[in-house]
Parts: structure tokens; sequence; C-alpha cells
């Protein structure tokens, strides 16, 4: 074990000095135009210099502090673990012991990849309270980033076998590596033009107005528009599209620069994730952290036969954005079953389903009435007679019940639960017994009445958890199903078929 | 048909939550006195005296009376070997099965009126979801704490 010290690659400097100059962009905007508004009115020559000075001195303060902390980082490895010194005034020291490493995830920005340069993010399992990823060395060469797995593996492998197994690294799997999944160029257009991307660019765009509410002259736009109306409802109409039109080309790109060239390739009991056309992007999930499997299906990708997988990953700092995992951004439904077999082979891809009894329909909708009543009954009061419309919300919300009734349905076996419901999207969610938290049998008295009661399952997903429900099933189904998940007892599983339907 | 579980909630427990709910009446009441005094000052319609002191009135039979009862007839546990059993609602009844090795850790807490009545509530930790049951008498409790942390051996890498 050496105990060399190493440094980060000296780009580090420039690619901190650039991630703080980000996240000041807005800001420093801001100031730039209200200084612009206020300076136009004829401010002497001497007050623009001062300010341009403050920003000098504000550039170079991030420049330098940018290059102290790169000089001042330094990694090395030690009684198996990785040790980090850092700090730009006050000098920190981390340790990380290299058994309680989750995932090495990988990162090249812009500045990485002209110098074969990796940004190398350290997980480790518990860290859910810290936001920020355990450690970060911000460049180092693909050969040091080579390096520092390698001494993990090493000083796994070291461990007596029944730790190295709660790892989930096998030294023995270690030749195995293949490409699962690659995302085709038509696959990746149809991300990208189905995508809610387009509403993830306006809500961008309210967060980038309201940031410079307090600048925008908001009663001369108000008459600019009035101005703007008189030309006519068509121009409004074509501005409206245009505008939409842009918003959507612009999720089309974004979603294409992201998703570039994703793959999945499954290596060492890991599944890793790249993508990324100017950033390129290295997730890596330990088979053993998923928790569970989703297929969701929403009604718009439904009708061209496309799918949605996720899967929910346990812990790390993974959770600060995407606890939830999209394994496959999208796919042919039909070309699933290969892949998911082939990444996760104990799932029974192709269940039959045990279906919701009929006489459970009315509670998929009913409970929607209580609020409905009264909001239709006075919106057709005071906007007679177009609020009538508000009637029609009855029916939608019966079809959407009826609908959310014929699709759900679970299917058991003696390790896993299969769950099947739609709320708007239809969604297929796989969990294993041993990975469901709890289990918990709900009824209201209605129900009770009508001999049925919903199963809410729990798993963990992030740092919290995820619950699903199997609405309404037969209350002898649902007892059946928590003496499945009652540990050590004696259960043979028969299927109570439903008696109608 | 499942058996329920076998343990009930302390009658003493019963007492707290009629006290919860007398606190609770209490802003009821003042609600229902500032609705009173705006009424005194500006309409006094007698009707509105009527219906105010009405719905203080249901809202106290309810929180005293009414709910914490049927919460407490409902409120069932049982902590066995292999696992802990809940049930418990107002107008859903919830039954929740958590296994012992799922369990992480386990909590005991102790407010100022439970400690009045040597009550404390137990918290039931897995790695994704809280469990409570919420009055126990304290040694009954803090036995029950060191029997689930003793039966919840550490999970596997399962979580």
């Amino acid at each position: 074990m050496s105990k060399e010290k190493y440094k980060l690659h000296p780009m580090s400097a420039v690619i901190n000095f650039v991630k703080v100059l980000k996240e000041m962009i807005i800001p420093f905007i801001v100031v730039i135009v209200v200084n612009g508004f206020g300076g136009s009115e004829g401010s002497g020559d001497w007050s623009s210099y001062i300010i341009n000075g403050i920003y000098g001195i504000i550039l170079i303060f991030l420049l330098v502090s940018g290059i102290i902390k790169w000089k001042r980082f330094r990694y090395w490895f030690e009684e198996e673990e990785l040790r980090i010194e850092y700090g730009l005034f006050v000098k920190k020291k981390r340790y990380i012991p290299f058994e309680r490493i989750q995932s090495l995830n990988y990162t090249e920005g812009i500045f990485h990849r002209p110098f074969g340069l990796v940004k190398v993010k350290v997980e480790t399992a518990g860290g859910g309270a810290t936001k920020e990823a355990d450690a970060e060395l911000t460049a180092i060469t693909k050969a040091a980033a080579e390096q520092i797995k390698q001494e993990m593996l090493q000083a796994k492998n070291k461990l007596p076998a029944e730790l190295d197994e709660s790892t989930g690294v096998q030294p023995l799997a270690k030749e195995e590596k293949r490409a699962i999944f690659k995302m085709s160029g038509k696959d990746l257009f149809m991300l990208a033009s189905t995508s809610g991307g387009v509403g993830v660019f306006f809500s961008g765009l309210a967060v980038f107005a309201s940031q410079f509410s307090n600048v925008i002259p908001y009663g001369v736009i108000y008459e600019e528009i009035v101005v703007f109306i008189r030309f006519g409802a068509l121009i409004v109409v074509l501005a409206v599209f245009v505008v939409l039109l842009i918003a959507w080309i612009v999720s089309v790109v974004l979603t294409f620069i992201n998703y570039y060239e994703f793959t999945i390739t499954v290596e060492d009991e890991e599944i890793i994730i790249t993508r990324g056309l100017l950033e390129k992007k290295k997730i890596t999930i330990p088979l053993s952290r998923i928790q569970g499997v989703q297929v969701v299906e929403n009604p718009l990708r439904q009708l061209i036969g496309y799918v949605t997988v996720i899967v929910d990953s346990a812990g790390g700092s993974l959770a600060e954005k995407d606890e939830k995992i999209r394994l496959l951004p999208i796919i042919k439904k039909t070309k699933i079953t290969p892949i998911l077999q082939e990444i996760f082979p104990e799932l029974q891809l192709e269940p039959t389903l045990t279906k919701i009894p009929k006489r459970s329909r009315k509670f998929f909708y009913r409970l929607d009435y209580i609020w409905m009543i009264p909001v239709a009954g006075a919106v057709s009061y005071f906007f007679y007679p177009f609020g009538l419309f508000s009637l029609l919300l009855f029916p939608l919300s019966y079809g959407l019940g009826v609908w959310q009734q014929k699709t759900a349905g679970y299917y058991l076996n003696e390790r896993q639960l299969v769950i099947q419901y739609r709320l708007f999207s239809k969604v297929m969610v796989w969990m294993e017994k041993r990975r469901i938290q709890s289990m918990t049998e709900r009824a209201t008295i209605f129900q009770k009445k009508a001999n049925v009661s919903s199963i809410i399952t729990t798993i963990k997903s992030g740092v919290t958890g995820a619950s699903t429900t199997i609405p309404y099933i037969e209350k002898t189904d649902a007892e059946m199903l928590l003496n499945w998940y009652e540990p050590y007892r004696k259960t043979t599983i028969e299927k109570e078929q439903p008696l109608e339907d | 048909m499942r058996a329920e579980p076998i343990n009930k909630i302390s009658k003493k427990g019963l007492r707290v939550w009629q006290i919860y709910g007398i606190f609770q009446t209490l802003i009821a009441l003042l609600l229902g006195i500032g609705v009173w005094m705006i009424n005194f000052f500006t309409g006094k319609y007698i009707w509105l005296y009527i219906v105010d002191v009405v719905i203080v009135l249901i809202v106290a039979y309810l929180l005293i009376y009414l709910f914490p009862k049927v919460r407490w007839t409902r409120w069932r546990y049982e902590v066995r070997e292999q696992e802990i059993e809940l049930q418990h609602g107002l107008f859903v009844v919830k039954r929740t099965l958590v296994p012992m090795v799922r369990v992480q850790h386990v909590d005991t807490e102790q407010g100022p009126i439970l400690r009045k009545y040597d009550l404390a509530s137990i918290t039931i930790s897995t790695a994704a979801t809280n469990h409570t049951i919420p009055a126990l008498i304290t040694v009954e409790a803090d036995e029950l704490r060191g029997r689930i942390s003793v039966l919840a051996r550490v999970a596997e890498d399962d979580v």
C-alpha cells in the first residue's frame, strides 16, 4: 500500500473556477442588468470603472481560490482507506474506508475530455444526510481513476468472505463485461420528442423570469401586450405556437445531448450506465442495492408502444436527484423482456395477474365525487351556462376509475410480488419479498362491508421509502398476501380467483 | 380470517387521548368565542349563536369522547418472534406487518402528559418506514424495546 500523496490534474483549478462562475451567473446577470438600467442615465465614467474593477477583483479571487483549492487537494491510500485532504482556508481531512465505498461514479465534462480526464464521485452507503457526494475528485487522469478502483477492489478482496459478499464485489466476476443495451438514434428521437422536457423548459423559463421579476417593468409590458392583442388573435395563436415549437426543439436538443450514446453494461455485479454528448456521465449501481424494478407506460407512449424502465436503488448520494434511476429511458415494449431477463434473471416477466374484483370499482372514483359535487355545483351556478361543462368531470372520473380498475392486478410467487396499477400512467412493479420493508392492509368502513381491502407495500428507495398499493382486492387475498409476507410461517400459496369478473 | 393482534393499548392511554381531545377542543372553543364576539358586535343573529354553540359541543363530543374511544378499541399490537403486527385507524383501518429482520432501530419517547400517566410511545423504524405504538406503560415499553432490539438481527445486504 503506497503512501504517496496524489494531486488532482491542474485542469481541476479551471473546472473549479468555471463551476463557481456557473453558480454565480444568474445573480451576476441580474447585477449587470440592474446596473445597466441605472448606469445609462449619465452617471460619470469613473463609477463604471469602479464597478468593472469590482467584477475584475471578484473574477481574480475566484480564479485564485480555484487554484488554491487545487493546490491544497491531496488524496492517498492508507490502511485500506481513501484519504483526502482539502480546504480553502480550513484544512479538512476525510478518510473513507474502502469497504464502505458503494460506488465510484465517473463524469467527463467538456473540460475533461480533451485531456483524457474524469471526475470521480465516491459514494458510500449511508451518507444520506449530506447532500453532496461523500468525496469528489474534480479531475484526474483515467489511469489514476483506474488505480483508485484497483486499490478499492484489492482492499475489499482482502477482507473476510462474508464482508466481501455484503458489498457485492465478487473477484471472480471481474472478467465479465457486456453491453446489454444501446439506445438507437430512433429511440433517442422518440425519447426527446415525447419527453416531459417541454414542461421542464417552461418551468425553467418561469424560474428565470422570477429571478428578473423586480427588474422587468411589468407595467410597460402590460401596455405593450394590450397593443399586441389588438393585432388580432391570429398573431397571438401563432406566437404561442412558435414559442411552444421552440420549447419543444430546445427540449429535443437537450434530451439528445443528455442521452446521447446511452449504454448499459453489467460488470462485476454492477450496472453501469453511460450517456451524454458533451458531458459523458457514468453511473454505477451495484445490483445488490436495487430494491425494485418498474415499467412505466404513460398513455401517450402506450399508444406508440414505448415504455420506460425505472429501478429503485437504496441509499447513496445518488438520492439527491434521482433515487429512481431511469434504467431504460425509452424502449419498445416488445424488446424489454430479453434485456430485463439478462440483468435480473429472477424476475417473472410475464406474470398472470390476479385482477381486481368488479365490486371494487366504485372505490376508484367514489371518493373523488365528494369534492367534485360542491365544486361542479358552484361552477355551474356561478358560470351558468358554460359552467355546466364542469359536469363532464363525473363521466371522466368514472371512466378513469374503470380504467384503473381494469389495469390493476398482482402476481405472487414464492419470492416475489408483482403489482400493476394505474394512476394515469400504467406501472408494473417487481419487488422481492426480502426487499419489502413493511406491508399494510388498509380498509375503510365501506370497504370492510364490501369485503375488500388494499395492500400497501413499502420498499427502500433512495434515502426514504417508496410505497406501492394494490387497490381494493378481495379481503381473503389481502390476508393471503399478509400471510405470504409473514416470515417463517408455513403458508401454502393458493391463488384464490375472484368470484365475479 | 387472520386473527387480530392480541395486545391492546393500556386503558390509561385512552385517558391521555381524552386529555389531548380536551386541548384540541379548547382551540375550537376559542374559535367559537371569536365567532360569538364578532356576531355580538356586528350581526346579532340568534341562529348564529345557536349554530356556534352546537358546533363547539359536537366537536367536544367527537374529540373528547367518540374518537379516542374508537381509536382505543381499534388499536392492537403484537410483537412475535419474527414480526411485529399493528392495527389501528379511526375511519380507515390499517394493519401493518413489520418483519423483525427489517427493523433498524427502536425509540421510546415520553412527553409531559405521557410521563404523568407513566406511559411512553415506542417507534419502530425500518430502512424506509416508521411505525409508532402511541401509549404503552413505561415498563412495558422498555421491555418491548429491549425485546425488539434483541429479536431484530442486523439485516443482510437486502436494504
